[in-house]
């Protein structure tokens, strides 16, 4: 019965290993940001070598990648239902967060189709890239993503003065940027602080 | 005091932690005044550029002049809020990013629309001047599905962080509207971005007003 009954200083210490489990949470997002992160990049960049450079004529079809990260996403999602017990706060809020931008990205989609996707596609992706990364800089309290968001938007601004072609690289910049090294950056920062 | 008192176990710990946090969260009390102010406004601003179309009559002004005007009150409204909360939560902080996020994403959106517009209209003015029509292309009639995308964002991952329905119904109705208004013309868009602004903004705006007075009412009879 003793064993039960928990002492302040034992909820504390329950309470203090709840933080813990929640920081270790913030780190395992960084898995979401890579494979994102790697798989827009080769795609901007693939686009911008099949357009530009061999002049293919249906470039478009490198961003049918995007599928792979669809995939993934779903599997790691239910894995990480199953084998976590509590939600964290951090889980809740990125889970809003990234479901209400992956139906913008949705909602973007369809008004490109009508708009034409050759004309000005990139700039409102990399505005939106940059809302996503300083928004989950805030809520995992990580200063890299919330400057890589802020460069993205510059990137944004400055993609809009470049031809088609040059914002697809513009794209892959503000990925790598944005997503790719503060991902990295989040990882190693997880690794020292469980050595 | 009996030791069994002082002593929880550890589901009563747990519950003690769950309820603390719901606390924390229930104390995430906006006083509504901003969301009701910004739903008017756009909604204003929204139908008398319909009326200017309908009516064919043009205001000495820019209407949309009144959005840049609004963020002096709802800075003060920002600093009046803050002052009256005791603790700043965890929610507060990410709420307060993620509305700022949107603000400059609304800067963003207004620099890209207006610099594709100055690219555009010389080629739309030449088109007009050799086919002897206009182009069937009219980028005006993607402007409001752009700004409905970005009003759904904030609306909505507020509503759902806060688990406040009304704004979760009314990031859902902005995207809705986006699509409708990617088919429709400009006046329609225009009414359609109004009635968004009233339901995603305004409505919830005078639900959390009358949440926050009654909590505040409620707080005050504890206290007598």
């Amino acid at each position: 019965m003793q064993q039960e009954n928990f002492s302040p200083e034992q909820s504390l210490r329950l309470i203090q290993s709840m933080i813990s489990k929640t920081k270790q949470d913030m780190s395992d997002n960084s898995i979401y940001f890579l494979v994102w992160g790697w798989l827009t990049f080769f795609a901007s960049t693939g686009q911008f070598i099949l357009k530009h450079l061999l002049n293919y004529e249906k470039h478009y079809l490198v961003w049918m990648v995007v599928i792979i990260g669809i995939i993934f996403s779903i599997y790691q999602g239910k894995k990480e239902e199953k084998n976590s017990s509590v939600k964290t706060y951090v889980d809740e809020s990125m889970g809003h967060l990234w479901l209400g931008l992956a139906i913008s990205f949705f909602v973007l989609a369809m008004i490109l189709t009508k708009l034409g996707w050759g004309t000005v596609a990139f700039p409102f992706f990399i505005m939106l890239y940059g809302l996503g990364t300083f928004v989950s800089g805030s809520i995992i309290r990580f200063r890299p993503l919330i400057i890589g968001g802020i460069i993205a938007w510059a990137l944004a601004i400055g993609s809009t003065f470049v031809s088609y072609d040059y914002q697809m690289l513009f794209g892959a910049a503000a990925i790598l940027i944005s997503y790719i090294i503060p991902a990295y950056m989040l990882r190693s920062r997880n690794k020292t602080a469980n050595t | 005091m009996t030791q069994s008192e002082k002593q929880l176990t550890e589901k009563e710990s747990l519950d003690l932690i769950a309820m603390m946090i719901n606390k924390a969260k229930d104390s995430y009390h906006d006083t509504g005044i901003g969301a009701m102010m910004w739903g008017t406004i756009v909604a204003v601003c929204s139908l008398v550029k319909l009326a200017e179309l309908q009516f064919d009559f043009r205001l000495p002004f820019d209407i949309y002049w009144l959005t840049i005007l609004a963020i002096v009150p709802q800075i003060f409204i920002t600093i009046r809020e803050k002052k009256e909360r005791k603790v700043k939560t965890y929610d507060d902080i990410y709420m307060d990013y993620l509305w700022l996020g949107f603000g400059i994403s609304i800067g963003l959106m207004i620099f890209i629309v207006n610099n594709v517009f100055s690219v555009w209209e010389p080629v739309s003015i030449e088109y007009t001047q050799l086919a002897g029509h206009s182009p069937a292309f009219k980028f005006r009639e993607f402007i409001a599905p752009l700004f409905l995308l970005l009003y759904g964002i904030p609306t909505f991952v507020t509503g759902a962080a806060c688990k406040f329905k009304p704004m979760l119904w009314g990031g859902l109705l902005c995207w809705v509207c986006c699509i409708v208004t990617i088919y429709t013309t400009i006046k329609i868009d225009l009414l359609l971005t109004a009635f968004s602004a009233v339901f995603a903004w305004l409505i919830p705006g005078i639900i959390m007003e009358r949440d926050y007075r009654n909590a505040k009412r409620g707080l005050a009879q504890a206290n007598v």
